[in-house]
């Protein structure tokens, strides 16, 4: 069985994508364990130069390299991802690397219509970049719009359509962390690179 | 022009940061441009409101008392930072600072990129409702390789890119002026002044009626208010109620205090109302500037307009000439914002004069004679329509009115009245 690790994309104390990776974990326990991790406790990160890296972040870092996944539920401030999101991979791409070649699925939840539309596409992008290098499973998508309205009182989607597909996108993201495990030819050396990677030696 | 400058980093060594501070230095005659320290803002948590906190209320006055507001930002994961996100959402969660302000982008990264996608991202981010930034369309500022972009004194090496870093910084400087021209007076948040003095502050003396004739004696009972004899410390020196009574009676000036919370709360009251260049009576002392102003919708529109330009710092001063001065009578109403030593908004201090006998003292006593000046502007601003465009009403000298330098008064109708107070 699946070990994947499901972080919630905010600091606030009440999110509905944290109601979603507790329906997530719930719904899909016959199929993977699925731990939630919170992000609400890392300091603002300043690159610092000489410091150790924060026992949080390192912690994270360790749960993430263990895992076969990652699940990010993210909201959307602004028309972008959370800073406490952009926080918690800033810091997850300095100095420690658990997201290189780590599949991950993007799912995410908002008030309005759209469910983090443009978040989504946000944190796609961010994930991409050479420090993080995550392996993002292509062409899926999970809006989670209207999420005030979305769960009942025992916090399961009440929309049976919308569960249906969270089940099929569930099913490939399983499929997806196989695949990958087989796309390993370069995973060395992406490990190395990243590793060396150095802004001050460019 | 009055530009701020928020460098997106919090890390101790920034190049984004040296980047506006070589703009701020050498594009000095192009705006005045501040530099804004987001150092202190804690990461943006919805569950925590920290937006009155000093770094963030710091910020807010600064940019709401800009023109413009110039961005850089560095790359990190090919995005904007989470410290510069962090600040953007607190300043679109309760408050809205960023609303409709001009904003240029500007961003130095390591390598060749020069922060390309962060640009195109934070670009973005200003552009949705809740922050509502009205962005510079195009002219993107990319330094790349930014570690040999500076020479030892920080100052940028490439001549081409100091031209165009400049040729950009005009452009913005054209962008801010036709931004802030458009602005629809409503826009100004005026409206949100509360002349009815209905919210409270500190100092406000709760239980006792504004209205009331008394306030005074009801107020100063209820605070065991100082008087008479009564030693007082102030800033600096040490009177007696009754000394400063004298003191304040004796200016030249009639003052006003009307606090942050537009009550009109002090005058000094050096003589009858009939005898006063601006009518008070002691009765009025305690009311909301709602009651001491007349009900006609275009003159408390004007007073809103005043009061908020001086509560958010758009100017430090308003004068407004009444109408029937003449070549031997210049009356002038100051409104000049108070702050306490944090630099927050404590009211209007208000002072009229008839200036006329100082002028006259002064041209008798260096032998001189007023002059007309047929290339004087009266109206210097789209800013300015004060009531002392009004040329035809005043009838100096030689014909010519000596209007006291133009300050940028908010937008008016120039038939609007001349004075807050009538």
């Amino acid at each position: 069985m699946n070990k994947f690790v499901a972080m919630v994309g905010t600091n606030a104390k009440v999110s509905t994508n944290r109601t979603l990776l507790q329906f997530m974990k719930q719904h899909f326990a016959d199929q993977a364990e699925i731990e939630l991790m919170e992000i609400a406790d890392l300091p603002l990160f300043n690159k610092p130069e000489n410091s150790p890296v924060p026992a949080p972040v390192l912690a994270m870092a360790k749960a993430i390299d263990a895992a076969d996944g990652v699940i990010i539920a993210t909201p959307e401030y602004d028309h972008a991802v959370p800073s406490s999101l952009m926080n918690a991979l800033e810091w997850l791409s300095h100095r420690v690397h658990p997201f290189v070649d780590k599949p991950v699925m993007i799912v995410g939840a908002s008030y309005g219509s759209l469910g983090s539309s443009r978040a989504q596409a946000h944190l796609r992008q961010i994930l991409d970049s050479p420090e993080l290098r995550a392996r993002i499973m292509p062409s899926s998508e999970y809006l989670l719009g209207h999420s005030l309205d979305a769960f009942d009182d025992q916090g399961n989607l009440k929309d049976a359509d919308k569960v249906a597909q969270l089940d099929g996108l569930f099913k490939d993201f399983q499929t997806f962390v196989t695949v990958s495990g087989h796309l390993n030819n370069a995973k060395d050396l992406n490990q190395k690179d990243t590793k060396n990677f150095d802004w001050n030696k460019l | 022009m009055k530009l701020v400058g928020i460098a997106g980093s919090v890390a101790d060594k920034s190049y984004n940061r040296i980047l506006l501070k070589y703009m701020a230095t050498h594009f000095s005659d192009l705006a005045d441009i501040e530099m804004l320290d987001i150092k202190d803002v804690p990461l943006f948590n919805e569950s925590d409101d920290q937006t009155e906190s000093d770094a963030i209320q710091y910020l807010k006055r600064k940019i709401e008392s800009a023109d413009g507001v110039i961005i850089a930002t560095p790359e990190h994961n090919h995005t904007t930072t989470a410290s510069l996100k962090s600040v953007i959402e607190w300043l679109s969660y309760k408050i809205h600072p960023l609303d409709g302000k001009p904003i240029m982008i500007v961003g130095a990264s390591y390598y060749d990129q020069g922060s390309s996608r962060a640009q195109l991202n934070l670009r973005q981010i200003l552009e949705a409702p809740g922050v509502n930034a009205v962005v510079l369309p195009g002219n993107e500022f990319l330094l790349g390789e930014v570690k040999n972009a500076f020479d030892e004194n920080d100052n940028l090496k490439d001549a081409g890119t100091v031209n165009f870093l400049q040729s950009t910084l005009q452009k913005f400087v054209k962008f801010v002026t036709v931004i802030n021209t458009m602005k629809h007076p409503q826009d100004t948040g005026a409206e949100s002044e509360d002349l009815g003095a209905t919210g409270k502050i500190s100092t406000t003396v709760e239980g006792v009626d504004m209205a009331a004739p008394d306030w005074v004696e009801q107020a100063a009972e209820k605070t065991h208010a100082a008087s008479g004899n009564d030693y007082v410390k102030l800033d600096r020196g040490l009177l007696t109620v009754d000394q400063l009574n004298a003191f304040l009676n004796s200016m030249p000036l009639e003052l006003t205090y009307a606090d942050s919370n537009n009550q009109f709360i002090y005058y000094n009251k050096m003589a009858p109302a009939e005898k006063m260049l601006a009518a008070r009576t002691p009765d009025q002392a305690g009311n909301p500037l709602s009651m001491v102003h007349p009900k006609n919708p275009r003159v408390i529109k004007h007073v809103k307009e005043v009061i908020h330009a001086l509560r958010t710092g758009q100017v430090p001063e308003v004068s407004m000439p009444v109408p029937g001065n003449n070549a031997d009578k210049y009356v002038v109403h100051f409104y000049r914002a108070m702050h306490d030593e944090q630099g927050n908004y404590m009211g209007v201090n208000e002072y009229v004069q008839d200036i006329m006998p100082t002028v006259k003292w002064y041209l008798a006593k260096t032998g001189q004679k007023l002059e007309g000046n047929p290339d004087a502007t009266t109206s210097a601003s789209v800013d300015d329509a004060a009531p002392a465009a009004d040329t035809t009403s005043s009838a100096s000298v030689d014909d010519a009115a000596p209007e006291p330098a133009p300050q940028a008064a908010p937008a008016t109708d120039a038939d609007s009245s001349a004075s807050i107070d009538d």
